[in-house]
């Protein structure tokens, strides 16, 4: 799989067979489901006087916004074949970005990788979360770089 | 109490200044909470990059203060971004 830049300012990703397709896909089971937990994760420490009115009318409209945003990545990944290259642009990067935030931080909640532990040394499971965290954040660097923050 | 001093108490209640607190997590690229700083708040980058640093270094860091209304708005808009922010009273 590569993915890169365009001319015109786009990301592309070029999914070149059946298990770049299972890797890129795996974002929407490692993320889905998350918007609720991590909406309720991100009101921690709100001040009493303000956390119910933050809990009726903000933390709704979280879950919403999180989940809008991997089903946004799952229906572009369902119409995706090998060969076929996908093409991210600005008015998507939000979602992208905000859909591999989510699996990296369930990941990261499942797993609790250490920098320091060597692939080598974890279960197989673990590894291949490790390495999809990795590649997820490699692709939100190339979002950044290009679209968000260029 | 009589109504003058209840009064004034809502009132000082109103007045209090807010702080907005972001803490650490273990996910968000540095690059991205700087931008995100930038866009929600208006600061310039050396700005939200020491601001950002702060978060990494010490785990919180007070980006902004002031009244309710805006820091409702600022604290909505940095955890829709995913950062882990919480609405605090000045000093408490």
């Amino acid at each position: 799989m590569k993915a890169a830049p365009t001319l015109d300012g786009r990301v592309r990703i070029d999914p070149e067979s059946e298990l770049d397709l299972i890797v890129l896909r795996s974002i929407i089971p490692d993320a889905q489901g998350n918007g609720e937990a991590l909406a309720a994760r991100l009101g921690t420490g709100m001040d009493p006087s303000a956390s119910e009115d933050w809990e009726d009318f903000v933390k709704p409209d979280l879950e919403e916004q999180f989940n809008q945003q991997v089903l946004t990545v799952a229906g572009v990944l369902a119409e995706a074949k090998p060969g076929v290259p996908l093409f991210i642009g600005k008015e998507d990067s939000d979602s992208w970005y905000g859909a591999l935030n989510q699996a990296r931080l369930a990941l990261h909640d499942q797993h609790g990788f250490d920098d320091e532990e060597e692939l080598e040394e974890m279960s197989e499971e673990r590894a291949a979360a490790r390495i999809r965290s990795h590649f997820y954040q490699v692709l939100q660097g190339l979002l950044l770089d290009v679209l968000m923050f260029p | 109490m009589s109504e003058s001093e209840t009064l004034l108490q809502d009132s000082t209640a109103l007045d209090q200044p807010w702080q907005v607190v972001v803490y650490d997590d273990p996910v968000n690229l540095q690059t991205y909470v700087t931008m995100v700083f930038m866009k929600v708040l208006g600061y310039g980058r050396p700005r939200a990059e020491e601001l950002m640093l702060e978060v990494h270094q010490l785990g919180r860091s007070v980006v902004w203060t002031g009244g309710r209304e805006r820091a409702e708005l600022y604290t909505q808009q940095l955890q829709s971004h995913q950062l882990q922010t919480a609405m605090e009273k000045a000093g408490s």
